[in-house]
């Protein structure tokens, strides 16, 4: 009876080699200020300089959320004070950002996909950071001054699960853009959520915010017990206070933050250093033909072109690296459904084993393609690629000088094998006895004996034949 | 006729130590620099160029690696700049050498110098009285002889003022056309860095090489050169009403126009409608920005830090309290009250608008004239304290100077008469990028009327 509004507002740091408004590099985890200036400081006299790149990357967001971009970006200056900022104004965007009305479709699995409309995006300054140890603060200002994007959502989202849904596809999307490694434990992307409920068809109710919600697990879970303790206070009669609540990960509960902060009248106004930023022509055509196909648009197409089943397009899909790997693997003349059972299976094992990424690791679309192709001819078993799989990684060697190396060619030669096989019929004669009997499956049985007795090398079609050739005619 | 006497540019080289104690002695009179120190200025010099050894003065809101910058307040007491203003930069690139900081109002928000945490500038036409400000120091150490010329800043006057009360230079550029960077911002949209000199091609070289786009500030744009060469033929006159000028400056105003028409300008009284929101709108628009460009001012990172503070909000409180004098805080006030959510559309877009209607009438007016006169300033240097003029007072007189910083349009003070002992000056504004319109006309006052030299005003060391 209870309808629920969840809108996010998702900050991404966009990856660029230096700040929004200055030359200091921008990275994560150095020694605390060593990478600041002076207009990162906001010492006297300085003025910002916008970043290019930066620019760019907020475009490339703006076009994959379909949003409508305003012919004229203006940034403004939203002041508060606090002392992790320099200027104690952030330099955002406000009424004229560079993006708005847009949406990204989540796919709820089964077909369905739900379109969430998109508010705003806007780029802005990070500040820096406050650590409190022991009574006493220090202040690190290697963040202040790195490029953020705001995504705000409208409030389309009806579930906990659905923002973690949209939050994992979301995180997805802009690292297949590449604008952001997306990683919520660094705080490169972080997320705030908005949640509210009201009788079915009385549209928003009285909204309370949720901050410091750092994984998607943790914004579903902040949020399902927001709409709980909503529908408590409401189902009792009582009323929401509009406020922001924190997320307290210890003991699953939101809190209230009770402070001045969540009254602030920021005054924005726009930033007179940096004059009204107008897109030209030519370099948004660029960036529009620069973007890759998005996941779910892949995903798609993986299904009906390769004819992947949902899950396995899923997986492929699911990191630009694996899914642009995958494709490379097909075109060296791999079947689909190997190549995808491979990516999902043993060498996401490998990967995990490594712990290292498949781009930087030794294996490479073309070693693995050569690989599974002496799989399809007969040339080494599986098990055998399974074992140049390893090694690959561990050696960082040809596919082809691994199978000698390791002696994992197949005996496919009929004299040797056929010498195995009749040794092996000889010793169970008993099976053999039950196999002529009609007991087909114990052919499996015999089957075994002779990958034992060769070390795998069998090739499995010839010494299954073999088998049957020698059993029915001693009958 | 060289552009500056030989003295200049050689008074930093054999014995600088003459020319380094007639400073120091001539200015216990005049307290026109904040820091005097030649040395760093010489340290920072690595070349020579059209400026070679010319010694020149910094008003203290303008970083210069390794000089302080204190901006005349309490809270950057002890800051030492760890870079170059670009405008700087450049001119120390073509040779000359900054031999000292300028005394100033606060942060440039004042119209006499005394707003200056530090001391009083004193006028070398008589002591007594105010320089004139913000860029006090740097028009009484050219007045006093001390350098041929010294960068100011011009917000809302604050170059051509104190130029007129000192009896030289004072020139204001179109907006952007010099970089801001590193001009410690009071208005970010009204800041121009400027010059005061003692004649009008001291400003002029010094001008032609400050100006530029300097891609550390967004908002400069390459100067396209005037449009006409410079030419002037018809001048509009703006009407003064009776009553608002001091005798002596409307005297003065008069003779300049004399000194105009005799020169064979055709001259035009004109109104300007807009002339009377001039001074409200320049209040909302310049207390908004600085109210949040001296947000940063909380002893956290540099300069005055309150002593006890209890948390990191106490800090910046306490230090803001005790580092900003009553002037700072009254437009900070002023400037938050005007930005509040729900009264922009009251104070700070009705001001944005009318700063256009400002802008588009005096570009209309340049359709028809070519440049325009105005009196500077209603009044001659006034007295220390507030006896001849409240800081009220002070305030309602910036009308004729505003105008050009909301327009962004290039003006400049020129000495137009002495009277009873203190110089008087008019103003020029022309229409963006026309400076050399400006110095045409002044170059042709000049001829009749040179700046005139103050008493303390000497042409050797001795
Ligand atoms: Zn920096």
């Amino acid at each position: 009876m209870y309808q629920t509004f969840i809108g996010l507002e998702i900050h991404i740091h966009l990856i660029t080699n230096s700040k929004v408004f200055c030359s200091c590099r921008n990275e994560f985890g150095a020694e605390p200020n060593t990478n600041i200036c002076p207009v990162c400081m906001g010492y006297p006299g300085v003025l910002p300089s916008l970043n290019a790149e930066a620019v760019r990357k907020s475009y490339q967001v703006c076009m994959a959320l379909d949003c409508t971009l305003n012919e004229t970006a203006i940034f403004e200056r939203k002041n508060y004070f606090y002392p992790d900022m320099p200027k104690n104004y952030q330099i955002s965007q406000f009424a004229f950002p560079f993006g708005i009305n847009g949406f990204f479709d989540i796919d709820l699995g089964g077909g369905t996909v739900k379109r969430i409309r998109i508010h705003d995006v806007h780029l802005e300054e990070d500040a820096g950071k406050m650590i409190h140890s022991g009574g006493v603060s220090f202040l690190d200002y290697n963040r202040a001054g790195t490029p953020l994007l705001e995504i705000v959502t409208e409030p389309d989202l009806a579930s906990g699960e659905e923002a973690e849904i949209f939050l994992q596809q979301f995180r997805q999307m802009v690292r297949y853009l590449g604008v952001t490694d997306g990683n919520m434990e660094e705080g490169s992307m972080r997320c705030d959520a908005n949640v509210s409920i009201n009788e079915q068809g009385k549209g928003l109710g009285i909204k309370t915010e949720v901050k410091n919600l750092n994984s998607s697990r943790f914004v579903n879970k902040a949020l399902e017990y927001e709409i709980k303790r909503h529908t408590k206070v409401i189902s009792a009669g009582g009323t929401i206070i509009q406020e922001t609540r924190l997320w307290d990960e210890d003991r699953n509960v939101t809190r209230s933050m009770r402070t001045k902060e969540s009254s602030n009248d920021y005054r924005y106004f726009p930033e007179p250093d940096l004059p009204p930023y107008l897109p030209d022509k030519d370099f948004l055509q660029e960036v529009r033909e620069s973007l890759v196909e998005l996941p779910l648009a892949r995903k798609g197409r993986f299904m009906s072109e390769y004819a992947l089943s949902e899950s396995s397009a899923a997986f492929v899909t699911g990191e630009k690296e694996i899914a642009d790997f995958f494709e490379k693997m097909v075109q060296h003349g791999v079947a689909p459904q190997t190549a995808a059972r491979w990516l999902s299976g043993d060498v996401q094992k490998q990967l995990n084993l490594s712990g290292e990424s498949l781009k930087a690791s030794a294996l490479t679309p073309e070693r693995l393609s050569r690989l599974l192709v002496m799989v399809e001819d007969g040339k080494i078993s599986r098990d055998a690629a399974k074992k140049v799989l390893a090694a690959i990684f561990t050696e960082n060697e040809e596919p082809e000088k691994l199978v000698k190396d390791l002696g994992l060619e197949q005996v496919s030669n009929k004299e040797d094998l056929e010498k195995v096989v009749s040794e092996i019929v000889n010793a169970h004669e008993k099976v053999a006895e039950a196999i002529r009997n009609g007991a087909d499956k114990q052919i499996g049985f015999l089957m075994g004996q002779v990958m034992k007795a060769t070390a795998g090398k069998a090739n499995p079609k010839i010494a299954q034949q073999l088998i049957k050739n020698n059993i029915f005619k001693q009958g | 006729m060289h552009i500056f006497e030989k003295r200049w540019s050689t008074a930093l080289s054999a014995d600088k130590k003459e020319y380094t104690q007639f400073v120091m002695r001539q200015d216990e009179t005049v307290e026109s620099f904040l820091q005097f120190d030649p040395e760093r200025g010489i340290a920072l010099q690595h070349t020579n160029g059209s400026l070679a050894g010319i010694p020149f003065g910094v008003k203290d809101n303008l970083a210069v690696d390794s000089y302080q910058l204190t901006c005349g307040s309490k809270i950057l007491s002890g800051f030492t700049s760890p870079y170059t203003a670009t405008a700087v930069q450049k001119l120390i690139d073509n040779g000359a050498v900054v031999v000292g900081k300028t005394n100033l109002d606060q942060f440039g928000m004042g119209s006499s110098t005394d707003t200056s945490a530090f001391k009083k500038t004193n006028n070398p036409w008589d002591t007594e009285r105010v320089a004139g400000g913000s860029s006090g120091g740097s028009a009484a150490a050219v007045a006093a002889g001390l350098v041929p010329f010294a960068l100011g800043t011009d917000t809302g006057g604050s170059v051509r003022q104190p130029a007129s009360f000192c009896g030289i230079y004072g020139l204001k550029p179109t907006y952007g056309v010099v970089s801001r960077y590193g001009l410690t911002a009071y208005a970010s949209s009204l800041d121009v860095v400027g010059v005061l000199s003692k004649t009008v091609d001291q400003s002029r070289i010094v001008f032609n090489l400050m100006k530029g786009q300097d891609e550390r500030d967004n908002t400069s744009i390459m100067h396209p050169g005037s449009s006409n060469g410079g030419a002037v033929k018809r001048i509009g006159v703006l009407t003064a009403q009776k009553g608002v000028l001091h005798p002596d400056v409307e005297k003065s105003y008069a003779e300049a126009v004399g000194r105009l028409q005799q020169n064979g300008y055709t001259t035009r009284e004109i109104d300007i409608e807009t002339m009377k929101y001039v001074v409200p709108v320049y209040y909302t628009i310049a207390t908004a920005e600085a109210s949040a460009n001296l947000a940063r001012y909380t002893g956290i990172r540099y300069g005055y830090a309150a002593q006890d503070a209890k948390s990191s909000s106490d800090l910046m409180e306490e230090s803001r309290n005790e580092g900003f004098g009553d002037e700072i805080k009254l437009r900070i006030l002023l400037g938050t009250y005007v930005l509040r959510s729900g009264f922009q559309d009251q104070y700070y877009h009705r001001a944005q608008k009318i700063r256009t209607a400002i802008r588009n009438e005096f570009s209309r007016l340049f359709n028809e004239v070519d440049v325009i006169l105005m009196p500077v300033f209603p009044t001659p240097p006034f007295k220390h304290g507030d006896s001849e003029l409240t800081p009220f007072q002070q305030k309602v007189a910036d009308k004729y100077t505003c105008a050009a910083n909301l327009t962004g349009f290039p003006a400049i003070s020129i000495p137009s008469s002495v009277e009873n002992g203190l110089p008087v000056g008019v103003q020029l504004i022309a229409p963006p990028f026309e400076e050399e319109r400006l110095f045409a006309v002044a170059r042709v006052c000049e001829k009749d009327f040179p700046s005139p030299d103050s008493p303390l005003y000497k042409t050797s060391w001795s």
